[in-house]
C-alpha cells in the first residue's frame, strides 16, 4: 500500500517535471520578445510614470542620466535612505559621483574623471567592484554597451551635462543627507551642491560646519536647553567638480541630531570662482542652516 | 576577527599548497549532475554545488568528463593537501567577448573572467568543517564565501558564515535571466545561516539571512527555502524566498526540473519575482529558462538555450528573450573550452535589448 502511494507520488512528481519541460519548450516555439508599440526606451508606457528616457544614449551626462541613472538607479538610489547616502536622481546624481570618493572603498573615486577602469561605478556595474553585489541589484546587468557610453564619458573626462549649467546666483542647489532625513547609520560624507562652481582658494575651515545638537531639561526649573558642539569634519572641493563641497567627519558620527552649517561670516564664507556671494539660504544672520538630519541607530 | 582569523588559516594552506602543486583547470554544470543522475554534493563539497571539488569530482574530472584521460604515469589530482582533513581547489575564467549592437561600433572585449582560490578544512570529519571561496583575480581579493559547517552532508547540517543562497539551478552562467533576477546567483553571497537536509532522493535547505539588499542597511532579512526531488533519470525542484529590505520587500518563487533521455540533458526554470519600491509601486517579473545540453561525444557538449524575460507583467509589449548556443569541448582533463553565440531580442526602441554576443572562453579548474 506505501509502496503503491510513493509509486504513485514519484510518477505525479515526474508529470510535473516533463509538463514544465514541455510547457517551456512550447514557449519558446511561440513565446518572443515584445514589439515596444506603447513604451518608452525603458520599456515602460509612454504615458506612466516610471519611464525615464526618450533621448538617445550616448556618451554625455545628460543622456547617462535620462536613460540610467533617473530610470534604473534612482529607483532604489534616492531620497534619504538612498544606499551609501548616494542619490542618482538628476538633481544629486553629478555632485555625488564626480570625484567623490566611494563609501564602500574609499580610495577610488566613484567617477575618475579620464580614468574609467579606476572609477568605482564602473567596477559596481561590471561586477568586479570589492566590495557589495553588482548593480543594478536584482536587475539584469546593464548592457556591455550601456557601461561602454559611461565609461566614455568618464574617458572624455566626465563633464556635467547642458542641464548643470551655470545658475546667476551662488546657491545650495542639493543636499545629501536630505534636510529632515532620519538615517539608520552614521554618513561616512555629506555632501552640498551648489549652482555655480566654487572657488577652493576661499575655502577656509570654518567655511561649513556640522553642528551637533544636545538638548537637556534643567532639574531645578524643567526648562529645555540646547547646547551645540561642532564636529571635527574635513572640507573638500573634488577637482573637476568644483560645484560640490564635500564635508568628511574625521570619526564615526554618534546617534544624535545634526545641522549643516555655511558660515555668513565675510572672512570665510563660500565664494564662487568669478566672486559671487552665496545667496540667503533658510536662515540669516551670521550662518546659514543649510539641512538638519538625525542618526538613530537600529537595535 | 573569527573569520578573518579562518581566512588567513586557510588561505595560508592554500598558498602552501599551490606552491608545491601544478595547477590544473576543469569545470562543472547542474546539466551533469542530471546526467550522471547524482546529487551535487556527490561532486562539490557544498551541498548546494559549485565551488571546490570532493575526492568524487575530481576523479570524475580527471577520467571521465574530458574527451582524453592524464598519460599515464602522470599524479592524480585529488585536491586534497592533508589527506581527510585539508582541500584546496579553484577556477580560472578568461574570455574574449565581441558585442555587436544597433546603432554602435562593434566592441571586444579580452581578459580574465575570475580566478577563485577554495579551501575546505575538515576539522572533525563528516562533523565539523570551514570553507573558504576567495576571489583573488581580478580587481583586489574578495571573500566570496566563509562558512563554518556543523553535521553529516549526507544526513543533516547547519551551515553558518557567508554563503550564496540555494535557488533554482546553479548555473555557470551567472547573467541568465533566471539567476540575474531573482537576484540569487554565485556574485552576491548573503550571511547567515542554512539548516539543510539530504536524503537519498531529497535534497532541501532552509536559510535565514541578512539578505544581499540589506548589505548597507542594519535591517532586514531574508528567508530563502528549497526542496529537490532527485531520481536517476529526473528531478524536479521548487524554491521560495522572501526579502524583507528598505528598498523594498521582494517575494521570489521558484520552479524548476530536469530530464535525462540517452545524451540529452533537459533542463527548465520558472520564476516570478514581485519586488516593491519602484517608483510605479510593485513590479511583478517573470523570467524563464530552457536548456538542452547534448552530449555529442566524451568530451564534447553542445548547449542549446532559450530564454524568456518578462520584465513587468502588468505592461504589454516589453519581453525579452534570448538564445544561446554554446559549445564546449573538453579536450583533457581539469580544461575546458567554450565557443558560444547568444542573440538577445527585446524591443526595437531599446538597442541594448537587441544586441549579439559572440564569445572564446577557457574554463580550468584545479
Amino acid at each position: 500500500m506505501l509502496t503503491a502511494i510513493k509509486r504513485r507520488a514519484r510518477f505525479a512528481l515526474l508529470r510535473i517535471a516533463v509538463l514544465q519541460l514541455s510547457g517551456l519548450l512550447a514557449a519558446a516555439l511561440g513565446a518572443c520578445s515584445g514589439n515596444g508599440k506603447g513604451l518608452d526606451a525603458n520599456g515602460q508606457p509612454l504615458n506612466g510614470s516610471g519611464g525615464g528616457g526618450n533621448v538617445p544614449l550616448a556618451a554625455d551626462f545628460d543622456s547617462i542620466q535620462a536613460n540610467v541613472f533617473t530610470p534604473i538607479c534612482s529607483v532604489c538610489h534616492s531620497g534619504a535612505a538612498a544606499p551609501e547616502g548616494l542619490m542618482l536622481d538628476a538633481q544629486h546624481s553629478y555632485s555625488l559621483l564626480v570625484n567623490v570618493p566611494s563609501t564602500e572603498v574609499p580610495s577610488l573615486l566613484r567617477v575618475d574623471p579620464g580614468n574609467p577602469d579606476n572609477s568605482y561605478i564602473i567596477q559596481k556595474l561590471e561586477g568586479h567592484a570589492a566590495v557589495g553585489a553588482q548593480m543594478p541589484f536584482g536587475e539584469p546587468p546593464l548592457p556591455a554597451s550601456t557601461i561602454a557610453f559611461i565609461a566614455q564619458w568618464i574617458t572624455d573626462g566626465a563633464p556635467p551635462g547642458q542641464s548643470g549649467g551655470a545658475a546667476e546666483a551662488l546657491a545650495v542647489a542639493a543636499v545629501a543627507p536630505l534636510d529632515a532625513a532620519q538615517l539608520e547609520r552614521p554618513p561616512a560624507q555629506m555632501a552640498l551642491t551648489f549652482t555655480r562652481a566654487l572657488d577652493a582658494t576661499h575655502l577656509d575651515p570654518n567655511s561649513a560646519r556640522l553642528e551637533r545638537l544636545t538638548r537637556s531639561i534643567s532639574a531645578a526649573d524643567g526648562t529645555e536647553t540646547q547646547s551645540v558642539t561642532v564636529m571635527p569634519i574635513e572640507l573638500h572641493i573634488p577637482a573637476g567638480n568644483e560645484r560640490t563641497l564635500l564635508l568628511t567627519p574625521r570619526g564615526v558620527l554618534p546617534e544624535g541630531d545634526y545641522q549643516i552649517v555655511l558660515s555668513r561670516d565675510a572672512a570665510d564664507e563660500l565664494a564662487s570662482r568669478d566672486g559671487a556671494r552665496l545667496a540667503p539660504t533658510t536662515t540669516s544672520g551670521a550662518n546659514d542652516i543649510v539641512a538638519r538630519f538625525s542618526v538613530r541607530m537600529q537595535p | 576577527m573569527r573569520r578573518s582569523a579562518l581566512r588567513g588559516l586557510l588561505l595560508l594552506s592554500a598558498a602552501a599548497a599551490a606552491g608545491t602543486l601544478l595547477p590544473q583547470l576543469a569545470s562543472a554544470e547542474p546539466y551533469l549532475a542530471i546526467q550522471q543522475g547524482l546529487k551535487c554534493i556527490m561532486c562539490h563539497v557544498n551541498p548546494t554545488g559549485g565551488g571546490a571539488r570532493t575526492l568524487f569530482g575530481d576523479v570524475f574530472a580527471e577520467n571521465v568528463m574530458a574527451a582524453t584521460t592524464l598519460p599515464a604515469g602522470f599524479p592524480a589530482w585529488t585536491g586534497q593537501v592533508v589527506p581527510d582533513f585539508v582541500r584546496i581547489g579553484g577556477d580560472l575564467r578568461a574570455d574574449w567577448t565581441r558585442s555587436t549592437m544597433p546603432h554602435s561600433p562593434i566592441t571586444d572585449q579580452v581578459g580574465l573572467e575570475q580566478m577563485r582560490l577554495y579551501a575546505d578544512v575538515s576539522v572533525i570529519p563528516n562533523k565539523l568543517g570551514l570553507y573558504l571561496d576567495e576571489l583573488v583575480a581580478p580587481g583586489a581579493a574578495q571573500t566570496m564565501e566563509a562558512y563554518a559547517r556543523y553535521g553529516d552532508t549526507s544526513n543533516w547540517y547547519i551551515k553558518a558564515g557567508q554563503f550564496y543562497l540555494p535557488f533554482g539551478w546553479r548555473l555557470q552562467d551567472q547573467t541568465a535571466f533566471v539567476r540575474q533576477v531573482t537576484g540569487i546567483n554565485m556574485t552576491a553571497a548573503d550571511d547567515g545561516i542554512e539548516l539543510g537536509l539530504e536524503r537519498p532522493n531529497w535534497s532541501g535547505q532552509l536559510d535565514v539571512t541578512k539578505g544581499v539588499a540589506n548589505v548597507s542597511s542594519p535591517s532586514g532579512y531574508q528567508v530563502t527555502g528549497q526542496l529537490v526531488r532527485i531520481q536517476p533519470l529526473w528531478r524536479i525542484g521548487a524554491a521560495a524566498a522572501y526579502t524583507h529590505a528598505t528598498a523594498g520587500d521582494r517575494q521570489t518563487y521558484g520552479l524548476f526540473a530536469g530530464l535525462h533521455t540517452g545524451p540529452v540533458v533537459w533542463l527548465s526554470e520558472a520564476d516570478l519575482v514581485r519586488q516593491a519600491g519602484f517608483s510605479n509601486g510593485t513590479r511583478s517579473m517573470v523570467p524563464l529558462l530552457g536548456e538542452i545540453d547534448w552530449l555529442l561525444h566524451r568530451g564534447h557538449n553542445l548547449k542549446l538555450t532559450y530564454e524568456f524575460y518578462d520584465p513587468e507583467l502588468n505592461v504589454h509589449n516589453n519581453q525579452q528573450t534570448r538564445w544561446s548556443a554554446v559549445y564546449e569541448l573538453t579536450p583533457i582533463p581539469f580544461l575546458q573550452l567554450r565557443a558560444g553565440f547568444r542573440r538577445y531580442q527585446g524591443i526595437p526602441q531599446n538597442d541594448a535589448e537587441n544586441r549579439t554576443l559572440a564569445f572564446l572562453e577557457m574554463h580550468g579548474f584545479f
